[in-house]
């Protein structure tokens, strides 16, 4: 059985992490992001920790449930880990819907935090 | 309204027409030159790591033709001033019909030009056509 790579580690425990606390309760999310941290959500920009919370508390569904398709991850130049994930969310009771979604991690004082997040409902595809 | 757009923005849409179009009009030979040496591309979750090795999957792939269209693209800055990139659209291959496509690109600068250090693409199993 061949090890993963770090990055691989990393940013696996990372996606886990993140839906487990925003499947559960996402006001949790800002101990992930830090105040440079930049989502763009559905196309919208978010600038700095408090600005991405609020928008993902403000989110209008009481319950959502995501669950990944496949994941992968890579080192950057600047030792940082580019994950990119494809899975499907459940909101409340509507259909199954597809969705994307990218992290750019870094390290800062032994913890990884993730500095760029975009995510995007799988419906652009064939604007 | 027209905004001003910002400057991550403005090379992040350059590099994505000047991929899609080689990618779609060329032989794909010259696409290496827009990675980095050390670059590595995840193509449906196999991995190349380094420009030759990129150069190489990219040039061998097997259609005649293919054409992008992009639908969707979001571009951020990064702390150590990359730029990083999310690229969403359909592409038809040969005869095929249209599959959805995913993508992401991180650019460096190393001027005069910006080069690609990291990409990743996926096919899009979940999207809903219309």
């Amino acid at each position: 059985m061949v090890d993963q790579p770090l990055w691989e580690q990393i940013g696996s425990s990372f996606v886990q992490h993140y839906y487990q606390l925003f499947d559960s309760d996402r006001s949790q999310l800002g101990t992930i992001y830090i105040d440079e941290s930049c989502l763009t959500w559905e196309g919208q920009q978010f600038q700095g920790k408090k600005a991405i919370v609020g928008k993902l508390i403000s989110l209008p569904f009481p319950k959502i449930v995501h669950s990944i398709t496949v994941q992968d991850h890579q080192p950057t130049p600047d030792c940082n880990i580019l994950s990119m994930v494809v899975g499907q969310l459940k909101v409340d009771d509507d259909p199954v819907m597809g969705f994307h979604q990218s992290f750019l991690l870094k390290n800062i004082n032994d913890a990884w935090v993730c500095t760029n997040d975009m995510f995007r409902l799988a419906i652009h595809n064939f604007g | 309204m027209a905004c001003e757009k910002e400057i991550w923005q403005k090379i992040g849409e350059s590099f994505v027409q000047e991929y899609y179009n080689q990618f779609d009009n060329t032989n794909r030979t010259t696409l290496g030159n827009l990675y980095s040496a050390d670059a590595c591309l995840t193509w449906e979750g196999s991995v190349f790591p380094g420009k030759e090795a990129i150069s190489g999957k990219l040039a061998s792939l097997p259609f005649k033709s293919i054409k992008h269209i992009i639908t969707e693209q979001d571009f951020q800055p990064t702390i150590d001033s990359s730029i990083f990139i999310m690229v969403f659209g359909q592409l038809k291959v040969d005869d095929d019909p249209p599959m959805a496509f995913h993508q992401v690109f991180m650019l460096k600068s190393m001027p005069p030009t910006w080069v690609c250090t990291n990409d990743v693409f996926r096919l899009g199993i979940h999207n809903i056509p219309s």
